[in-house]
Parts: structure tokens; sequence; C-alpha cells
């Protein structure tokens, strides 16, 4: 469609609705209802997010594929989010007098989601670049699995695991940013070799050191300037979110703020997951007052549980599949340091179930990766193309008023 | 029996080889760096390599498990060497492009300088107006446009493929870390190769970004930025997009295929990937970012020149993005054209919706051209510079009322005038018809009819003046279109001509001199003195007035003058004429023929100038 066609789409949608012979009161009482059903829709869909009692204690369990944060369930989440996007321009745009659009509260709040959706575009695509992150600690994991795999067992392989798995960890904990501080001991770790400028002497020491952590923390060197923050960006989102009081709280202010806190909450939980710059987070407040916030509120205190306890440990993100690998390439290292020639039949089958579990989980990623940030793209589109929408609308309207207006 | 023996020896001396070099053995061993070494070390450690492998498939080694276990051990710590003088070799030649030569190069091949100074110095003519131009709707973005764009270089030429390969690394380098590769990848560690491969040369790349001037930014940044800041940046962009996808890329592809090429496992194509993807998305999120930001009708032009780059480039970046895994770099560039060209749409039906609803309501002062009118039409001649691509993406017609309408506020236009010619012609004309319909408007808001005709005069004749100046114009509106403007403002002159000399002339008439009755003498005086009286007073009013009008094009302004003295004169010639006696005969005749007929000529001349007349230097004169 054209834009041309698009102004003349919504111009027609205008004049119908100038045209229509319906009483006000039929008017309202249709748009209360329609409302009261996106309230409602938006309330089931994030129940269905939110995990059946008693599934809260899997977090530990072996099978994570359908438990909160897993790759699974951002796959619904993103969903639910596609779900409520449709529905909200349906109820927001379509058979809707426009000339709402230049009225208080309208006027303002729609500017703000627009702000806001532009801050979105710019997480989703620090979260797409965050899950190409995952991709190499996935790579890294296969390392480690590929190695422990192999048949017979030997100390090489233990040590070429080990060398992996230590480099994953530093990069999902992000030591190798801080390498400055204690850059020998990081840097030994990563290296089988530490090599020093005096030998080959072909590049001086400084230059060497320099790309070498520009190489480490390549994974997390993101496509934004470093002042860039995921944080920065949810907080500037809720600053100015309120609820609509009064008068204000059946008129189409609602949707406006319903959609926005939505977003809000889906983009808080992908940074919350997924390794992205700046992402320690600030842990936002719906308000308490309104029905459907229910869900969403439960959903947000429970991930923000669950942020708060990671918080400590490091920063590698929520995402289920991204905890079991760092637990996992914890243990393997731990048995890695204290190995002995021959092992045991025992610590054997040990370290077998732990590679099982590794292997599984690259599986999964594997798998799971691609449609996600394929995903992650469809919801940038998605915003892009709604903010257009929006944007045309409120351009239509204004250009009817400063017609009016001479 | 014997061979077996040479074999057990030859792997003895590899196994202790590969064990000199034990990285883990001591500091020593670790920073002494093989391949920088003597290409004997060099060879007899590969050598080694290749015989460890060569044991490992053997059957004999496999059998006795004692040494499957040894042989296992002495290539683990031969692919961790290997993997490390990867590393080193990589690293020490991570060096950016050099692109100055390049950039150059660049410019001066595939950018054509099309500089639109010509058509846009005129805006700096509107200075002398009252009209403050920021009280144009459309305005404030004149003075953006004409800095904007009168240094614009456009893409003119759709080359096919102009990528240009270069050597990132020496060849001798590049064959070392080809033996290397060889080996660690048929000993199983093609993920190492690809994780180190991948993370050195992605910091190199973004070395090269950093030389080129790839900055990085949001999409928050960019809807921040000021338009003109982007302006630049934009230029600056197409540029080094180019390079990067022509040369960076295109080599970057190359040095991969060189060292990993049929080494299995598709490692060249994954080493790629891992280098060169993320750095893509980095430099076309940029494009992104403005193929989504507001629309606005200065932006087009720019707009149309990121997508002109853009589709220069795509045959390009899918040769160097040709695989299932890179593919999505190719995507997101279509993607990005796409929205670029529906944003250029948009910016279409906004500039023509800003051009029917401009609201500056105050008369430009002297009936002369109106700011919106050059803004208009440079803006159409623009329009008409990028009329390849422009006529590739405008494909439906301008959304024009029809005359069957009662809409008061839009204009009709009957496309069946227009047979033939194409939608983006139908939207210069259309543009052209909406600014006629809001000049109309404007007219009306002088007090003088005359001057409301002078000023559509003036500003349709502007217009005709710029579709004849401009060839890709003329053809697009077309021969046909421009007669009907033509007959439009001449038709405003005569209407302009009855209206402020039908009553000058209607003194000069003989009809209500003669006095009745008599006709000898047969002229009544009075009558007489008081038509000479009112003529000059008219003329001399009409002078006054008109000397401050300001008609621009100097042959206009003469012709019309030519026209208005073919009319006054001789009409005045034979009236004074006949009647000067009359006058003459009576007292004071000087009261009543103040005029000569050269000081009419000469008085004409005064006509249409935006001057105003000094009577003082005029009396001095006769």
């Amino acid at each position: 469609m054209s834009p041309t066609d698009t102004h003349v789409f919504f111009l027609n949608r205008i004049s119908i609705r100038r045209n229509q012979v319906v009483s006000m009161d039929n008017n309202h009482e249709q748009d209360l209802e329609e409302l009261e059903l996106f309230q409602k829709h938006i309330s089931d869909r994030f129940t269905q997010l939110l995990p059946t009692t008693g599934e809260e204690e899997t977090l530990t369990s072996d099978d994570i594929s359908d438990q909160m944060l897993s790759i699974t369930w951002f796959r619904k989440l993103l969903d639910t989010y596609l779900c409520c996007e449709s529905e909200f321009k349906a109820v927001l745009i379509i058979g809707r007098d426009s000339s709402q659009f230049s009225k208080p509260p309208l006027d303002r709040l729609l500017p703000e989601h627009l702000d806001r959706t532009v801050k979105a575009l710019d997480i989703c695509n620090a979260i797409t670049n965050g899950i190409e992150v995952i991709r190499h600690w996935q790579r890294l994991a296969q390392i480690a699995v590929d190695a422990l795999e192999q048949r017979p067992f030997v100390e090489g392989h233990v040590r070429r695991a080990k060398r992996a798995l230590n480099t994953l960890l530093m990069s999902m904990t992000g030591e190798d940013k801080e390498q400055n501080a204690h850059a020998g001991k990081s840097a030994e770790r990563m290296w089988s070799i530490s090599r020093r400028g005096g030998a080959g002497g072909a590049v001086a020491l400084p230059a060497v050191n320099h790309n070498r952590r520009a190489i480490i923390s390549r994974s997390l060197s993101s496509n934004f300037m470093r002042s860039w923050s995921a944080s920065k960006q949810i907080l500037a989102m809720t600053t100015n979110l309120a609820a609509p009081r009064g008068g204000d709280s059946t008129g189409l202010g609602l949707p406006v703020y319903l959609m926005s806190s939505i977003l809000v909450l889906v983009m808080w939980t992908l940074v919350a997951a997924v390794p992205c710059q700046e992402r320690v987070g600030p842990h936002f407040q719906l308000p308490r007052h309104l029905v459907w916030t229910q869900p969403m509120i439960v959903l947000q205190e429970k991930i923000g549980e669950e942020w708060k306890r990671k918080e400590k440990k490091g920063t590698s993100g929520l995402l289920a599949e991204i905890q079991v690998i760092e637990k996992v390439a914890q243990n393997l290292v731990e048995f890695a340091e204290g190995f002995d020639f021959p092992v045991g039949a025992e610590k054997a089958d040990e370290v077998a179930e732990q590679v099982a579990k590794l292997a599984e989980v690259c599986r999964k990623l594997e798998v799971g990766l691609g449609p996600l940030q394929l995903q992650v793209r469809e919801v940038f589109h998605r915003m892009v193309r709604s903010r257009a929408e929006v944007l045309d609308v409120m351009d239509v309207v204004a250009k009817i008023n400063t017609h009016v207006a001479c | 029996m014997d061979s077996t023996y040479n074999d057990h020896t030859t792997l003895l001396k590899a196994q202790q080889i590969i064990l000199r070099y034990d990285s883990t053995v001591s500091d020593d061993t670790r920073n002494h760096m093989i391949f920088q070494s003597d290409r004997n070390q060099i060879d007899d450690y590969l050598q080694a390599v290749d015989e460890i492998q060569r044991a490992l498939q053997s059957t004999t080694v496999s059998n006795d498990e004692e040494q499957s276990t040894r042989v296992n051990s002495t290539i683990q710590i031969a692919m961790a060497r290997l993997e490390d003088e990867f590393r080193n070799i990589l690293i020490s030649h991570t060096a950016p492009i050099e692109t100055e030569s390049l950039t150059e190069s660049f410019s001066s091949v595939h950018l054509t300088s099309r500089t639109s100074n010509s058509s846009l110095s005129e805006f700096n003519d509107t200075d002398d107006s009252v009209h403050s131009i920021n009280s144009l709707a459309i305005g404030n973005s004149i003075s953006s446009l004409e800095r904007g764009e009168s240094s614009t270089t456009i893409a003119s030429c759709r080359s096919t493929s102009s990528i240009r390969e270069i050597d990132l690394i020496p060849s001798d380098i590049v064959y070392d870390l080809r033996s290397i590769a060889e080996r660690m990848i048929s000993g199983g560690y093609y993920r190492e190769c690809v994780q180190v491969y991948g993370g050195v040369r992605k910091s190199a790349v973004e070395a090269s970004f950093k030389k080129l001037g790839v900055e990085k930014f949001s999409i928050g940044d960019i809807q921040r930025l000021e338009w003109e800041t982007l302006n630049t940046k934009i230029g600056k962009w197409i540029r080094a997009a180019k390079v990067c996808v022509r040369v960076l890329f295109a080599s970057e592809r190359r040095l991969c295929e060189q060292i990993f090429e049929n080494l299995g496992n598709d490692v060249d194509d994954l080493c790629f990937v891992e280098t060169v993807k993320a750095p893509a998305i980095q430099l076309f999120n940029f494009a992104e970012a403005i193929s989504i930001s507001r629309r606005s009708p200065e932006k087009l032009f720019k707009i149309l020149d990121l997508h002109d780059a853009l589709v220069d480039l795509l045959p390009d970046i899918e040769a160097v993005f040709e695989t299932k895994s890179s593919e999505s770099v190719m995507v997101q560039v279509t993607e990005i054209v796409s929205r670029l060209a529906e944003a250029a749409r948009g910016m279409l039906s906004e500039f023509e919706n800003a051009v029917l609803r401009e609201p500056s309501r105050v008369p430009v002062p002297g009936g002369t051209i109106h700011p919106l009118t050059r803004y208009v039409m440079n803006y159409i001649s623009l329009i008409s510079d990028y009329k390849q691509t422009l006529g590739e993406l405008i494909v439906s017609r301008p959304a024009a009322g029809s005359r069957y309408s009662d809409d008061l506020t839009t204009p009709d236009m009957d496309f069946a005038d227009h047979e033939g010619q194409s939608p983006l012609a139908l939207h210069l004309i259309w543009i052209i018809v909406i600014l006629q319909f809001n000049l109309e408007g404007k007219s009306k808001h002088y007090k003088d009819n005359s001057l409301a005709y002078v000023f559509m005069m003036n500003n349709i004749h502007y217009i005709v003046q710029k579709v004849k100046g401009s060839l890709e114009l003329r053809e697009m509106i077309g021969d046909r279109y421009l007669k009907k403007l033509t007959g439009k403002y001449r038709q405003a002159a005569t209407r302009y001509q009855r209206a402020t000399w039908g009553n000058v002339l209607n003194c000069l008439r003989d009809e209500g001199l003669h006095a009745t009755g008599s006709f000898s003498s047969g002229v009544s005086k009075t009558a007489l003195r008081e038509r000479f009286k009112s003529f000059n007073a008219m003329f001399e009013e009409v002078h006054r007035m008109q000397a401050l009008w300001l008609i621009p094009d100097t042959q206009l302004r003469e012709e019309l003058q030519i026209s208005i003295s073919e009319k006054l004169i001789p009409a005045y010639r034979s009236f004074l004429g006949r009647f000067r006696t009359h006058i003459e005969q009576g007292r004071h005749p000087e009261n009543y023929i103040k005029y000569a007929v050269e000081d009419l000529e000469s008085a004409l001349l005064d006509f249409f100038e935006g001057n105003a007349i000094n009577p003082h230097s005029r009396r001095r004169s006769q």
C-alpha cells in the first residue's frame, strides 16, 4: 500500500466515522466495551505466560524447554507482544474519530509512546546483538562438549575443554572486560600460552595486549556507542509512564498506557535475559490498582527476584539456557582443575552426565536462537510499521487542523 | 618389519618435536613462537604434526591402547600450540585498510558530482521579500534544502560490480595461516579456528570502520540529530559504505577463501560470517535508522541519494554475502531499500500536502514572485534531476480531486488531459496545479485587483520559465500543459490591462465631449477640461503606484510596458492632436495638459521597476 493509499484510507475512515448517524452514547458504550475486552485479552495472554503452580521449583530441573525465561517461553512472550500490539492498533486507530489524536491526552501520550518505541527499537537491536553473543558462548560450549566426548579420554582433551570453558565463563561474567585490573591471571586462563613481547619481538607488548583485550571482550562489543546503556533506555521508557487518572482512565489514554507498559515489560524482560550493553537493571513498578496488570505484575516480580538473585554472581543474563550453560561450565571447570588420570568410573559417569547436559543445551540453542532472533526482528518491523501508521494518522489530523485554521 | 621400525622412529621424533613446544612446560617454550623463527623450524613442526595425525589414522597405533593415548595427548598439545600460533600471526596483521586512496578513487570513479547550485541559488533572491521565509509552513526547510543540496553528489551511474579486493594479509603469511588451519581442521579443531579467526578479524574490521569514519549510532541518536548534521553524515556514510562493501568486506571474504577454502565444514563461510556479520549490521543500522526517521519534504533528496546508493550496492552486497549464513545482511539491506522507497513516496505526498496547505496570507508587496513559488519550483527541478529513481518509485497517480467533487479545498485535475504521461509527470503537474490553486487564494488578499493579476502573471510566468529552463522538466511536464500555463499568464496580463487601463483610456474617448446641439466648435470646454484633469490624476496615480510594483523578469516587464504603450500612446497622441487647441485657447493650459507624449513614454518605463518615483526629478527633467 503506497502512503497515498494510506492517507486516503485513513481519510476515508475519518469521513465515514463523521458521517455515521450513530448516537454518541452508543458509540461511547461500544468504545468502553472494546477497551474492556482489550484489557481482558491482555490479562489472559499474560496469565498464560505465568508458570503453573508447582512448576516454580523446576528452575533447577533438567527440562528447561517450557519453563519461564527459556527460549521457548520468550518466543511465547514475543508472540504475546505481537498479539497485543495488533489489538492495540485496532482499538486505537480503526473506526476511531482521529480528531482525538490532536487533543489531550492523546496529543501528549501518543508522541511519548512513539518515543518509547524508538528506544525499544534500539533495545531490539541490542538483543539481536546479544543473541550473537549467546551463539558465541554456544560455540565455546560445543568445543568443550566435543573435547570431552572424545575417546580415549586424555589430558589434552580436558585441557582443550577447560580452555574453551574458561573463555566462556570469562565472557559470561564480563571479566574479560575488566582485564586491565588483573590482566595477567585472566589472560593466562584464556591463552594456553601467555605470550610476552620478548621472544618474537615482532609486535610490541602493549599493542598485542590491547588487541587481545579487544578480541576477548569482542563478544560484548556491541553496535552502539559505549555510552549507550540498555538499562538507561528502560529507565527512560518508564520515567513518564503513568496510568491515566480520572476521566482519562476510560478514554483512549488507557490503551496507549497499556501498550506502553507491555512494551516496557517485554523489553525489560529481554534485557534481563539476554546479554547486552549495561543491562544492570532498574526494577520498574507497574501500578497495582488495575485489574489487568495483575499477571504482568506477578511476572515482573518473579523475574525481578530472579534478577536480584543472579545479579550478585554475574551479568550473563537470565535466559534459562544460559544459566544451565554457566552452571555446567563451572562444574566442568572444577572437574578439570582436579583432573587425575586415569579417571575413575564414578567420576567419568558424573562428567558424562554434565557433558550430556551441556550438549543438550547446545542443541536447544542451535535450534532456538535463529527463530528467536527472527522473531525479535519481526517485533522490530512491527514497531517500525506501527509507528509509521500512528505518525500518518497524526500528520493527517495535523493537516486537517492547519487547513481549518486558515 | 623395517618399515614399522622406521615409522616408529619417525613417530618418536615427531612426538619429541611436539613436546619440545608444549606450552604448558615452561615460560620459555610458551614465549617462543615457532612461526616467528626460521623456515626449517616451521616446516619441521608442521611435518611432525602431519606425522602424528597420520599415526592417529593408522591401525597399528589405534590397536595399541597405550600408544594411542600417547599419540592422542601429543596431538592435543600440538593443536593447542597451533591455535596460539594461528592467533599470534593473525594479531600481527590487523592493520586497518588504507582508506585515503580508496575513498578518493571511489568517489571519483563511482560518484559523478551533480551539483544543483544553479537551481537553488535562487533561494537567495527571496531575502528582500518582507515574507519571512519561516512564515511558510514548509519554509523552515528552505535553508537546509539549499545548503544541503548544493553540495550533493549523486551516484548517477548504476555500476554492476565494482568490487575491488585487496590483500589484507601478505600472501606468504596467508600461506602459513592456511598450513595451520588445514591441520587444525583435520585435527577436529575447526571450532577453535573459527573462534580465533573471527575474533581477531572482527576487531580488524572494526579498526577499519574507525578509519573510514563509520560511527556507532543508535536509532534514538539518529532521531535526535538535526537534519543538517544528518545530511552531512548521510553523504559520508554513503562513501564509507561503498568502501566497506566493495573493498573491506569483499577482501575479508577473499581472505577467508584463501585460508579456508576446501578445508571442509564450510569453515571459510563460517569465518567470514563471524568476522563481518556484526560489523555489517552495525554499518547498515545507520541507513535503517534514517529509513525510519520522520518524513519531511526537505529530506526527500538525501533519502533518494541513500536509496540510490544502496540500490547501487545491492548486487555487490549480494555477491559478497551470497551464502545462506550471511543472507540476513542482504535481507536487511533489501528491507531498508524498500523502506526508503516508501519514505520517498510519503515525502512526495507530504510535499504536495504542504504546498496545498501552505498558509501564509500576507501578500507579497509589489505582486512579485512568492517565495513559495520559488521553493516549489526549485523542488520540482530537483525532482526532475532524480527522475530515474523517482520514476521507478512513483507508480500511482496523485490523489487529485476530481472535477465532480464539490470539495472547494482541493483543486481539480482531469487526468484525461494527460494521457500517456508517467505517474511522476502527473505528480509534477499536480504540484503545479496545487501551487497555482494556493497562489490564487493568496492573490485574493490583494486589495487592488490589478495587482492581483500582476501577481498571478509574475508567478505563473516564473513557473513557465522554470519548466522551460530544464530539459528534463520540460519533457515531463509536456508542451501541452506548458502552453496552457503560458495562456494563463497571458490571460492575467490581459486582465491587468483591462483593470488598470480601461478607465484611463476611457478619459481619452470622444464620446461625451461634444456639446449637444453645437456642431461648429462642438466641444464642451468644461467636459474637456474635466477629461484632461481626470486623465492626469489617474495616470499620475497609476504611475506612482505601479512603479512600485515589480515584474522581476526584464523581458516580461518590457513586453507589458510596450503593450501598454501601444494602447496608451496612440490614444493619447490622437486625443491631444484633436483637442489640444481647445485647451491652449483657454487660460492656464498647463493646468490641463500636463503630459507631453514623450512624458508618458518615459513614465511608462518606470512601471513595474519596484522603485518609488521621484516627483522632483521628474519636474526637473521636464
